[in-house]
This record gives C-alpha cells, sequence and structure tokens, in this order.
C-alpha cells in the first residue's frame, strides 16, 4: 500500500517538475515575444517625428498656496469632482477637509484610528474615506452633526480586509462603491449602503505570486477597469466584473510600485516604484510603452548612488506631463512623451521642506496639489504666459 | 486536511514513528503538489492564450501613435501651449477672494 502511495508522489514529483519547467520556458517565450514587439518607446517614436520637450520659464508653473493645519505627516491627499476642495490623511491622526482656493480649512477629522495612509473623497464631495493598519475602511458623511466631543462620527466602517488598507478610491461618479487595496494582498469592491464587499480581487487563496498591494487607480473612461501596483513588482489590471482573475498583469519594474495611475484616455497607465523609474503601459496590448528614469536624466555615472524611490505620480489632464514625486525631495515633471524632465517642483522657491508623499490633479486639470512629510499642502498652477491654439 | 483517513483504507497501524511521519507527510505532500500542479496548469493555459492574443495585437510603434494624437488633441491647463479653448476658471488660483472671475486687471501670486 505504502510502495504504490510512494510511487503516485514520485509521479506528482514528475509531473510538478514537468509543469514548472513547461511554465518557465513559456514565460520565457512570452518575454522573448514581447520584446521583439517593442520595436519602439514613445521618446524615440515622438523624437522622430520632431516633436520638441514641453518648455517652462522659471516662473510658469508656481505655488500659489500653502494648505497649513496638519501637526504631522502627510500620507494621502484627494480632490473633489467639483474643483476646489482637498482631504488630506496624515500622520496626526486626522483627515482635514480644505477648500484650496481659500486655504479654509471646512472639517477637521480625529480619526478613531491614528495610523491612517489613504484618504478619499466621494464624487459629490458629501463623504470621504480612509483606512490604515486599522485593516478597515472607514466612511465619514461630511454634513453629519458632529458629536459633543466636536467629532465627526463615522457612518459606515468596511471591515474585511486582514492587513492594513494602504489605498483606497470611490467608483467615478458613485458615492455607493468604493475600491481598497490592502497588506493582505488582495483589493475589494465595496457596496458602502451594506459595508459588505461585493468582489474581492487577488489575495492569498489566488493563483500565482501575489504581495500586499500599495495603490490602485479605477479608468475614468471605464469605470469597471482599475489598475493596482503591489510589493511584488506588478501592476494588474482588473476588470470588476471578472474578480477570478486579472486581465493581465504588468512585468519590468524591480521594485515595488508605489503608485499606479490611469491616464486620461483611459487606454493606458502609469507606475512609480521602489525601483527609481515610472513606467507608461497600454493596457490593450500590455506593452510596456515607455520607462522614466531619473538616473539616465541627470547622467548620473555613479552605480552606489541608488535611486530614490518614486513615492507618487500623477498625470496632468492631457497626460502630456507625468509628475513624479520621489524619497528624496525630488518632484520631477516629466514631458510624457519626449521622456524628458523639464521641470522640479523640488528646486522651485517654496518647494517642500522634505519628501513630497502624495500628489494630485485638480478635476479641471488647472491645479496640481502636493502633500509632504514636512506637513503641508501646496498648490500649483501655471501663472505664465499661455498660447492657446 | 484530515490526516488520520487514508486513501488505500490501509488499516494497518504504522509501526514506527518515522514511518508514520512519512505516510502523513507523504499524503500531505500528494495534496499540496496536486494542488500546485493544477495552478501551474492554469497559469500554463493562461500564458499560452496571452502568447496567442500577442499575434494579433500589434507593435509597440502603432500604439505610440494613437498615444501622441490623443494627448495633442487634448486640452491642458498646465501647459504653456496648449489646444482650445481655454477656461476662464484656470486662472482663479490667481485671483484675489474679491474679484469678480471677468476683472481684467489679475495679479500673480508669486
Amino acid at each position: 500500500m505504502q510502495r504504490s502511495e510512494m510511487s503516485s508522489v514520485a509521479e506528482l514529483k514528475e509531473r510538478h517538475m514537468a509543469a514548472t519547467e513547461t511554465l518557465t520556458s513559456l514565460r520565457q517565450r512570452l518575454r522573448e515575444r514581447r520584446l521583439q514587439l517593442l520595436d519602439t518607446d514613445v521618446a524615440t517614436y515622438a523624437r522622430a517625428q520632431g516633436k520638441s520637450p514641453v518648455s517652462f520659464g522659471p516662473t510658469d508653473l508656481v505655488c500659489c498656496r500653502i494648505l497649513q493645519g496638519h501637526t504631522g505627516k502627510v500620507y494621502s491627499l484627494d480632490w473633489t469632482p467639483e474643483k476646489n476642495r482637498i482631504v488630506s490623511a496624515s500622520q496626526d491622526g486626522r483627515l482635514i477637509v480644505w477648500n484650496a482656493l481659500t486655504s479654509q480649512k471646512t472639517h477637521a477629522i480625529k480619526l478613531p484610528c491614528a495610523w491612517v495612509m489613504t484618504c478619499a473623497f466621494s464624487p459629490t464631495g458629501q463623504s470621504v474615506a480612509c483606512g490604515g493598519l486599522d485593516s478597515m475602511c472607514s466612511i465619514f458623511n461630511l454634513s453629519t452633526p458632529l458629536e459633543k466631543d466636536g467629532n465627526l462620527p463615522v457612518s459606515r466602517t468596511l471591515s474585511g480586509h486582514k492587513g492594513y488598507v494602504s489605498t483606497c478610491q470611490y467608483v467615478p461618479d458613485d458615492d455607493t462603491h468604493l475600491i481598497t487595496g490592502s497588506g493582505d494582498q488582495a483589493c475589494v469592491l465595496w457596496d458602502i449602503t451594506t459595508g459588505l464587499r461585493t468582489s474581492v480581487f487577488g489575495g492569498e487563496f489566488q493563483s500565482g505570486k501575489t504581495a500586499d498591494v500599495l495603490s490602485v487607480s479605477i479608468n475614468g473612461s471605464n469605470s469597471r477597469m482599475f489598475v493596482s501596483g503591489s510589493c511584488d513588482a506588478t501592476a494588474r489590471l482588473w476588470d470588476t466584473r471578472v474578480a477570478s482573475r486579472a486581465v493581465r498583469t504588468f512585468y519590468g519594474h524591480e521594485g515595488d510600485v508605489n503608485s499606479v495611475k490611469f491616464f486620461p484616455d483611459g487606454n493606458r497607465f502609469g507606475t512609480g516604484s521602489d525601483d527609481g523609474t515610472c513606467r507608461l503601459f497600454d493596457i490593450r496590448t500590455g506593452h510596456q510603452l515607455q520607462v522614466y528614469s531619473p538616473q539616465q536624466q541627470l547622467q548620473n555615472g555613479g552605480n552606489n548612488n541608488p535611486n530614490p524611490d518614486v513615492t507618487s505620480i500623477a498625470f496632468s489632464i492631457s497626460g502630456r506631463l507625468l509628475f513624479a514625486s520621489y524619497s528624496n525631495g525630488d518632484c520631477f515633471v516629466w514631458d510624457t512623451l519626449l521622456a524628458e524632465v523639464v521641470l522640479n517642483l523640488g528646486t522651485l522657491q517654496n518647494s517642500h521642506e522634505s519628501r513630497v508623499s502624495c500628489l494630485g490633479l485638480a478635476a479641471d486639470g488647472s491645479a496640481l496639489c502636493t502633500g509632504s512629510w514636512d506637513t503641508s499642502l501646496k498648490i500649483w498652477a501655471f501663472g505664465g504666459h499661455r498660447t492657446v491654439i | 486536511m484530515d490526516s488520520t483517513s487514508q486513501p488505500n483504507g490501509n488499516d494497518r497501524p504504522p509501526t514506527s514513528r518515522s514511518q508514520s511521519n512519512t505516510t502523513s507527510s507523504n499524503y500531505i505532500g500528494k495534496h499540496r503538489l496536486t494542488a500546485i500542479i493544477s495552478q501551474h496548469n492554469q497559469q500554463i493555459q493562461l500564458i499560452q492564450e496571452e502568447l496567442d492574443q500577442l499575434e494579433t495585437l500589434g507593435e509597440a510603434s502603432l500604439v505610440c501613435g494613437q498615444l501622441i494624437s490623443s494627448v495633442e488633441s487634448s486640452t491642458d491647463a498646465l501647459l504653456p501651449v496648449t489646444r482650445g479653448p481655454a477656461d476662464g476658471g484656470w486662472d482663479r488660483w490667481f485671483q484675489r477672494a474679491n474679484q469678480s472671475s471677468s476683472s481684467r486687471h489679475r495679479r500673480r501670486w508669486i
């Protein structure tokens, strides 16, 4: 009996080895085929078409507001779709809602769990959401009357994740659903009205390697699609109707993918990573269209200088500019098409005194907000001479 | 995982500790191996599908062209040169709170 049991284990081990070999060689073939199809990148193509990089004068992009009020590092920020309001989350254990135009604080929300990592504004601007080390996502309705201690009460708690909530975003045009990403390696689509999970994407029971999810971005043109960035150096594209497996997995980065953002046209997305680069991927073909590498930019010859991590990215409303913040305090403005750094917000007048941890663009594209470990948020806008063609 | 039931109906108790450990670890090993093989086969199928798909998708250059068109046809308030129409609201960041948006005199906020 035991002999036959032993031999069936041996058979299984052989089948396992064979399957592993097939898998390895297929992966290699896929990599090679993809490389063959990468006949160019965006910058090479654009240069060949005679495009020249965006040119900023010294006072074109300026800091036009400084939002002060947090007493700890700012970790996350999000704008409302109706242009001027921002919610920010900080190490001080608070969310602050700002009118960015007037610099006034409209709400200061003391959180039940101080270890917050992410925040989001609902599409109507009526609610804000946050999440962090408590593994939960808390929803606050901004028009709820304050409690006796002056605090805004939590109106809904979304619990179910088995790890920290690193990122959250409301589904566009839908105050009742949001997507979270977590240290438990899964993303979840929540129904806020019931507090229940509608779908779970990824996580420990899925096939293949998985790792902590650090960032999500929902496609503004097709809200059924979202991208997640993970500690396993990949980004994954998901269809909310198909939770069982990712539509596609995007390889290329060599470190944690800290930030993902859909490109404005909805057909590409950008990523920022601990490997110091940002990348642009095409969702339909899976091609890696461009690598944005500061080391090449600055012609930094020393290999012993580690590349600073990319902490956050955002695209301008046309996609021509890619804003990328780094752990060394730089905040590069990349010309997306030419893959050149055209400005460094980290060296301008009124730049932050410490690393920028989060970036976000106003809904009409007229301003960029940066949030920093120096506890402030800053608003940047174009104040130079604009040529409209 | 129920390690006390044996699939081959072997009622003979193990005669030594190591034999018992080998039996149960083989049993657990079988299930784990089967699960891993199944996962691998799933992944093989997915990669095969992706390889087949790649044959029809075309090179990066095709996509680059589309990308450039999409970017250049969009308006952008943060660019020095942009396609129109411009929106008067773009410059609200440089207007004082008590000025109307139609005011001709705008201050720079530097």
